[in-house]
């Protein structure tokens, strides 16, 4: 038997420091919005005649057009990609014809273009359906776990629940900061899924933690001390956490591995969300639940 | 005894289902067959691959309808839909989705053609489609408005002119309050200039002998184009070549010619939505110039003998994409419904316009505000590529659970297996049902990650098992205690999962969509085939024999403590060495692939 609960401090350590880390990592960094968020248009284009225009003279190229935040960038296919924060689909056209210039043979391979009033859409509604999804778990496990009232109440299970869920996603968002600044990797649509997937999977295990926590409360006849209960709890339901976490990740793993680039980087956040989430199911959810008893006790 | 003839009722009731998702997983198979259809059956059993992979174009186009009265908006926005439809299919594309969507105020339109490369050219082919509109005259009010606007300007230059005459500085009124562009900026100069060259009323003052050089005429010079305020500058040459130096700074008046059309003419109500049908039509002119006819609906006509009754003998103006194409004036009211539209067309226009008219008018103009466009080869690889990350994790999933739960395992891969099959089979099934289930990298990616999530299923169901061994209860009432106890937490967990995709679905586009509904999906079906599959299969399978050979089964499990003065089922201590080294894995009746 594992003291998990007794040693809750070092716990708290652990990820108090990796959420402030992630906190720091993402005001320092920032997070690197895409085209989802930001609005814009994405070219991606690949060249028939070699070598390949350099990206200066595809700069020049567009130089004329006046577009706001220009990138270039060459890619290893002959081709490069393009982008800019586009007012409308006129300008893209534009832009199309003197990339044609450059190389009248060239494929578009790419086009994405989201105006401005798509992207406020996907801003607002990844906004609300992080809300929402909280909210709704939170109030799906105070319900489930009404008959327990004792010795704290339903409530505190939903707050403990979701705390550890924040956690989660803070250390997720964190790293994808870090991605971001390091690795390049843009944030979109598909993180906002990742998050919103970890968010209701993860709690998955921290059910099985409160669960068991329900099923010896409510048969344990002595008054045993709280804090044992939980512990014992934890201990028992161990293996059966890490092994469901372990099957999603194992998944999860493969397709980061070996899926294609459009879902490379969901299946790391999904990874990076399930792994936190299982240290949060064990470590935090349930030493939460006493360190609120002993609020409450005092 | 009848339970166990259940047991083997419900075992080859599993294996049937086996037999069938597999058969529709795989509808090659049919073709072998000799049932009739055989092809077509195949062909509706196709999955619906979504553009990421198989390559094609996503449109977005926001329709304006604040020129539709209330009432019509949906109505409208129906019949923009359908139109689009007409063109899409016009096309030649099969498989595209069209829908409406809405963001806060904004009605949107949807277009996806899969399998489309030329991204431009969808673009082009779809704004063809015309925005027909039927307008009246608003001379009234405009009328009143010119006046007015004329007056203003007159008074306007009178101030200026007074400035003028007082010295002010020639040139920076004019470009402060010159209107005419061509010659504000130069502070009203315009150049040496012969007679003929400007309007009668302009060179009847410029050219007067007693206008002094570097003096302002004391009046407005009223010509076409509105009011003036001359000044010369400086002259030369004699007679025939005498050339003035004028400057000057306009004050504009305005007339009707001078207003553009779409503000001449106002918006009636009817429009492309009221078009039955478009044809060639050639006047009785003799060889004719073409002309094209329209026929509108009931409503339409209505409306049409409305407008016309309005203004016998007053200009209506027919406009295509915001532009004019022909104003004739009304001869009389026309009550059928009948109308034709001419103009200086060739017949080769005639004949398009006709053809775009048919094909669909637009009720409501529509502008692109989001693209995507995917290259089939791009989605070529993306699927093979996610199909191998899926089958690699199928793999692993089912090394690691017969690794760790043994013979368990088996039940459960097998499970995991007729499951796979049966999500294959719904989303070809899904063909024949009003919802289509399409497959996007996202939807593979959700796929993937229920398998997870329905190998969890099994896990808790192992361990409560292994738990409820250790306490030393038979094989079969541990396997039982471990299928009712860890049920709630199956059904916990899993809704859990289930309100997430929930939220997605209803908030998400198109990545997020496709990959909430096969998660969904495929969390509820799991429910069904890792608790009642693995159940059937095990209650099938393990029978006495097991009871020699737990370990066969499960890796044991240390007994937790007990605590003090509870009442728990501890019947003979168990050791936790293992009993008889497990001899062979057990052939058993599953499936494998």
């Amino acid at each position: 038997m594992i003291d998990i609960i007794q040693k809750r401090k070092y716990t708290y350590w652990f990820s108090g420091v990796l959420a402030a880390l992630s906190i720091a990592a993402i005001a320092v960094f920032g997070l690197r919005l895409g085209l989802d968020f930001n609005g814009g248009t994405m070219i991606e284009v690949r060249f028939a005649k070699t070598p390949a225009p350099q990206v200066s003279e595809i700069q020049g190229a567009l130089a004329t057009l006046d577009l706001r935040s220009l990138t270039v960038q060459a890619t290893g296919d002959n081709g490069a990609i393009i982008r800019f924060l586009a007012s409308d689909d006129t300008v893209n056209g534009q832009v199309l014809d003197e990339l044609k210039k450059t190389d009248a043979d060239l494929s578009v391979l790419r086009t994405d273009f989201i105006g401005a009033s798509v992207s406020g859409d996907i801003r607002k509604n990844a906004i609300w359906g992080t809300l929402l999804s909280v909210v709704a778990i939170a109030a799906y496990i105070a319900f489930a776990f009404r008959k327990v009232s004792f010795p704290i109440g339903s409530w505190e299970y939903g707050w403990g629940a979701v705390i550890a869920l924040a956690h989660d996603l803070l250390i997720t968002t964190g790293f994808f900061a870090l991605f971001g600044k390091f690795l390049g990797v843009e944030v979109g649509v598909p993180f906002i899924a990742a998050l919103l997937t970890i968010l209701g999977y993860s709690v998955n295990d921290t059910i099985v933690v409160y669960d068991r926590i329900r099923e010896n409360l409510l048969r344990s006849r002595t008054k045993s001390d709280f804090e044992t209960v939980v512990n014992r709890s934890v201990n028992e339901t161990m293996s059966r956490s890490i092994n469901t976490s372990l099957t999603v990740l194992i998944v999860l793993a493969a397709v980061a591995v070996f899926g294609g680039e459009g879902v490379r980087w969901f299946s790391v956040a999904l990874l990076l969300g399930v792994t936190f989430g299982t240290y949060s199911s064990i470590f935090v959810a349930s030493a939460l639940l006493v360190s609120r008893y002993r609020m409450r006790e005092r | 005894m009848k339970q166990k003839e259940k047991i083997r009722w419900q075992f080859a009731g599993v294996l049937g289902l086996a037999l069938v998702s597999g058969l529709l997983a795989y509808p090659k198979v049919f073709s072998y067959l000799p049932i009739p259809n055989a092809g077509q059956v195949e062909q509706k059993l196709k999955v619906n691959l979504g553009l990421d992979l198989q390559g094609g174009i996503h449109l977005e186009y926001a329709a304006d309808t604040s020129q539709v009265p209330a009432g019509k908006k949906a109505e409208a926005l129906q019949a923009a839909l359908s139109v689009v439809e007409r063109r899409v299919n016009a096309f030649g594309v099969g498989e595209s989705v069209i829908q409406l969507s809405k963001s806060g105020s904004e009605d949107r339109i949807i277009v996806e053609l899969p399998g489309v490369k030329d991204i431009e050219e969808a673009k082009k082919m779809l704004k063809e489609t015309p925005f027909l509109e039927f307008r009246e005259s608003n001379a009234e009010a405009l009328s009143g408005k010119i006046t007015q606007a004329n007056d203003d300007s007159k008074k306007q230059a009178e101030e200026i002119l007074v400035r003028a005459k007082n010295g002010e500085d020639f040139a920076t009124l004019a470009k402060t309050y010159s209107q005419d562009p061509g010659s504000k900026d130069k502070g009203g100069d315009l150049g040496f200039a012969k007679k003929g060259m400007f309007v009668p009323e302009f060179d009847a003052v410029i050219f007067r002998d007693d206008f002094q050089s570097g003096t302002v005429y004391p009046e407005l010079v009223e010509s076409q184009f509105g009011w003036h305020i001359i000044k010369k500058i400086e002259e030369r040459g004699e007679g025939d070549a005498r050339e003035v130096h004028t400057a000057h700074i306009l004050f504009p008046k305005r007339s009707m010619d001078t207003v553009s059309d779409s503000v001449k003419y106002k918006a009636t109500g009817l429009s492309g939505k009221n078009l039955k049908s478009a044809a060639v039509d050639y006047q009785s002119q003799g060889f004719g110039t073409p002309q094209v006819s329209l026929q509108f609906d009931a409503e339409g006509a209505k409306l049409f003998a409305d407008i016309t009754k309005r203004n016998v003998g007053k200009q209506v103006a027919i406009f295509l994409d915001g532009e004019i194409v022909s104003a004739p004036t009304v001869q009389n009211e026309i009550p059928d419904g009948r109308a034709v539209i001419t103009g200086n067309f060739t017949l080769a226009e005639v004949k398009d316009l006709v053809r775009r008219l048919n094909e669909g008018a637009l009720p409501v103009p529509i502008t692109l505000v989001g693209q995507q466009s995917i290259d089939a080869s791009l989605g070529d690889s993306a699927l093979k590529q996610s199909l191998f990350a899926g089958f690699i994790g199928l793999l692993a999933v089912s090394v690691f659970m017969i690794l760790y739960y043994r013979f368990l395992g088996f039940g459960a891969v097998f499970a995991l297996l007729i499951y796979s099959a049966m999500l294959l089979a719904i989303f070809r099934l899904s063909g024949y049902t009003p919802f289509p289930i399409t497959l996007t990298l996202s939807g593979i990616a959700g796929f993937i990650l229920s398998i997870g999530i329905a190998v969890d299923a099994n896990v808790l169901i192992f361990e409560r098992t292994r738990e409820e061994l250790s306490y030393g209860k038979t094989v079969a009432k541990s396997l039982e205690e471990g299928f009712n106890r860890a049920w709630p937490s199956i059904r916990d967990g899993h809704v859990s999962t289930l309100i997430t995709t929930v939220v997605l679905t209803i908030l998400g586009t198109g990545f997020v969509k496709g990959f909430a509904v096969i998660l969904a999906l495929g969390v509820l079906l799991s429910l069904f085939t890792a608790v009642v599959l693995v159940h059937t299969w095990l209650r099938f399978v393990v029978g006495d024999w097991a009871e020699g050979h737990k370990t066969l089964l499960v890796a044991p499990k240390r007994a937790p403590e007990a605590e003090e003065g509870e009442s728990r089922n501890i019947e003979s201590g168990i050791k936790n060495g293992k009993k008889d080294p497990p001899v062979k894995k057990k052939k058993s009746k599953h499936k494998k692939r």
